[in-house]
């Protein structure tokens, strides 16, 4: 016990130890905020993988790590999509996963945001064209906000969540 | 060498009717082989104790468009040398038929179902032809690795349910778990049959994410695909884009100068550690032991965060390129990684005590998952799995590549096989690791750390290279074809011969024991599905 308090004081506080997130373009229109309206304090996700490389998958774990602490802007991430307020999809569609995604988003509840997390969300990125690939997440559901980045860093993961929930000025 | 040949006058003792390949000698033996001869000689290799052959790899190419045949070539570690072993035997014409060798060899079940879902090729006598890759909704006759088959057009669909093995009887339920799971995981089903809490049967039904990746590179030249490489499976980018750098490199015959090779080593063991300290975070964390986790999840940021100051990337992206290395360090950079890692080290060392000392986690991890080291050899497991499981292997030491000839490597292996072993193998492999970055940074040499490419191979040539990547050995095979493009690549990522054997780990476990197993496996769902 003393060994883990010892430990905890000379660690002390590391939440913001990171560099900050270079600016990039506005990764949610206008109408993506007003949906975010109601989500503003509070904001569960569901991640969704439909067959990334599983380095946007670390990036999100690392969001929920320490140095980033995403719970203290009121985001969790939910174990089910009938909980989640927002789905966050990462990869391009595969031929085996289309039928998931649109499970999914059939179970989650209205209204719902969809973030496009990372370039083969967006763009299919190197696997587009492929024969086992049906396209970007927005050929199958509406997508909200998209972040770019192979893989985007968590800080601007970060960023671009708080922009799209901060009020308008 | 010796020794090499008396392995071979042995195998032409024993089999008179096979032909040595001897092009390749030198770097493995290679024979070319009777199709009907496959499960007698490939048993031969695997079962007799001087040989003690392990399956390595199968594959198969459609060479068609040149010589009217798919060939068929399995691949064996000898484990007392360490010794590649290649076999190869060729279809010719209309012939689709091969003898499956799974029933000598269990190890071989998943690389049969792979040929005859890729190329339509059928393993006779295979216990279960069930299609592995190809989804049941993907139409009949596609099969995406012949070369008539166009890379760009998405499949169709048809009607199709996967029939999983089901137990019958009073009490026994059905679990399904995904392929969307509760956590921040990728996509893969698990179905359990289980009596009460303990599991009694567990099949895993994979390849959710199939991207096509095989096909992909066959699109690429050879000097443009290590961008392709690196995403095969996200967290292991150095060691994908190392293992095809080495394949290309011995196509075009370029030597790697020395401060490249040390580079590449540096910035592999760069990567095992971020990935091992993250994994020993979340095997705490499946116990509900949060304070290791959030721990390590910092140690882990800071690694990524270094790799990002050094070369501009969190994964280390873009660090290897086709004759060495892309981003070169300054004596000061290496001083500032070895300064950053010894912090690291001794703030990990203070967290291994806090975790040694809980008897609630220590209580859990021991005797849970447990993967023998009979079951182990028999899947042919590799890297952190099999060395928990008192299987003595690791390339780095047995196939040296890059700068490990300079560097003595120890390897660290426990007998149990259970969680705790898989745990303990990461905490001392963290160690190892920086200490061989201690090693790196003071034996570098000064130099160029690239070599330019010069003559592309001839359309037909192909080379093997193998890696210990953080999870383990990462096997690649690239051949070349007309105009510099790619003619087959072959990817085996560690995770696809390390998955089926979960299924065995977990017999007799509780359902809620599953999710601390398999993050103790840590395996790569992209690298496995391809």
């Amino acid at each position: 016990m003393f060994r883990i308090l010892k430990k905890s004081l000379k660690t002390g506080v590391v939440t913001g130890q990171h560099p900050e997130a270079a600016p990039t373009v506005e990764a949610s229109t206008s109408a993506a905020k007003d949906k975010a309206k109601l989500f503003r304090s509070s904001l569960a996700f569901r991640a969704v993988d439909t067959g990334s490389c599983n380095a946007c998958e670390m990036e999100m774990n690392a969001l929920a790590n320490p140095v980033y602490d995403i719970e203290r802007f009121g985001v969790h991430i939910a174990a089910s999509p009938r909980h989640a307020d927002a789905l966050v999809v990462t990869g391009p569609v595969t031929v085996n996963m289309e039928g998931a995604l649109k499970d999914v988003y059939e179970q989650t509840p209205d209204p719902k945001i969809v973030i496009a997390l990372g370039d083969c969300a967006i763009n299919c990125g190197m696997f587009k064209g492929s024969y086992a690939v049906t396209g970007p997440v927005e050929r199958h559901i509406p997508v909200d906000v998209r972040i770019p980045g192979c893989p985007p860093r968590p800080a601007e993961i970060l960023k671009a969540l708080s922009e799209l929930r901060e009020p308008k000025p | 060498m010796a020794e090499t040949r008396s392995y071979d006058e042995a195998l032409k003792a024993a089999f008179p009717s096979i032909v040595q390949d001897d092009a390749a000698l030198g770097e493995f033996s290679h024979f070319l082989v009777p199709k009907d001869l496959l499960p007698a000689i490939t048993h031969y290799l695997h079962t007799q104790p001087s040989l003690h052959g392990r399956l390595t790899l199968v594959w198969a190419v459609d060479d068609r468009p040149v010589c009217d045949t798919y060939g068929l070539h399995y691949l064996f570690t000898l484990e007392p040398s360490s010794r590649w072993v290649l076999l190869s035997t060729e279809l010719a014409g209309d012939d689709r038929l091969f003898p499956s060798i799974t029933p000598h060899i269990h190890a071989a079940k998943w690389y049969e179902r792979e040929i005859r879902d890729m190329f339509g090729l059928i393993p006779q006598g295979h216990p279960d032809l069930r299609r592995l890759i190809r989804h049941e909704h993907w139409p009949k006759g596609a099969h995406p690795l012949k070369k008539d088959f166009p890379w760009d057009r998405v499949l169709g669909r048809q009607q199709g349910e996967h029939h999983f093995r089901h137990i019958e009887g009073e009490g026994v339920f059905e679990v399904p778990v995904g392929p969307i799971h509760a956590g921040i995981i990728e996509s893969g089903h698990f179905r359990f049959s289980v009596a009460g809490e303990p599991i009694m049967q567990l099949e895993l039904h994979h390849f959710w994410k199939h991207r096509g990746v095989e096909k992909l590179f066959e699109q690429q030249k050879l000097t443009t695909a290590v961008p392709l490489a690196e995403r095969v499976s996200g967290d292991t980018t150095v060691g994908h884009s190392l293992a095809y750098c080495q394949a290309v490199e011995s196509l075009f015959h370029l030597k790697v100068p020395r401060r490249g090779r040390y580079l590449r080593s540096l910035f592999l063991e760069l990567e095992r550690l971020h990935n091992h300290l993250g994994d020993v975070g979340a095997i705490c964390n499946d116990t509900a032991y949060a304070l290791p986790h959030a721990h390590c999840g910092r140690m882990k940021e800071q690694i990524m965060q270094l790799n990002d100051r050094l070369t501009g990337s969190r994964f280390l992206r873009g660090v290897n390129r086709m004759g060495g290395v892309a981003v070169d360090l300054t004596a000061g950079q290496l001083a500032e990684i070895v300064a950053e890692l010894d912090r690291i080290e001794k703030d990990f060392s203070e967290l291994e005590s806090i975790i040694a000392s809980n008897a609630s986690l220590i209580d859990r991890l021991e005797t849970t998952g447990v993967l023998t080291e009979r079951t182990a050899w028999d899947h042919a497991v590799v890297g952190v799995v099999g060395r928990a499981s008192g299987l003595d292997q690791d390339l780095r030491r047995d196939r040296p590549f890059a700068a490990y000839d300079e560097l003595q490597v120890r390897v660290v292996t426990y007998r149990y096989g259970d969680v705790r072993a898989r745990m303990r193998v990461r905490m001392d492999e963290i160690h190892e690791s920086m200490r061989l970055v201690r090693e790196v940074s003071v034996k570098i040499p000064q130099g160029p750390v690239a070599v330019e490419p010069g003559r592309g191979p001839q359309a037909g040539e192909w080379a093997l290279s193998a890696v210990e990547g953080w999870r383990g050995e990462i096997v690649y095979m690239v051949m070349a074809g007309e105009s510099g493009k790619i003619h087959r690549c072959k990817v085996r990522d560690p995770s696809f011969v390390n998955w089926p054997a979960i299924q065995w780990a977990v017999l007799g476990n509780i359902i809620p024991d599953f999710p601390l197993i398999n993050k103790s496996f840590s395996l790569s769902y992209a690298g496995n599905d391809l």
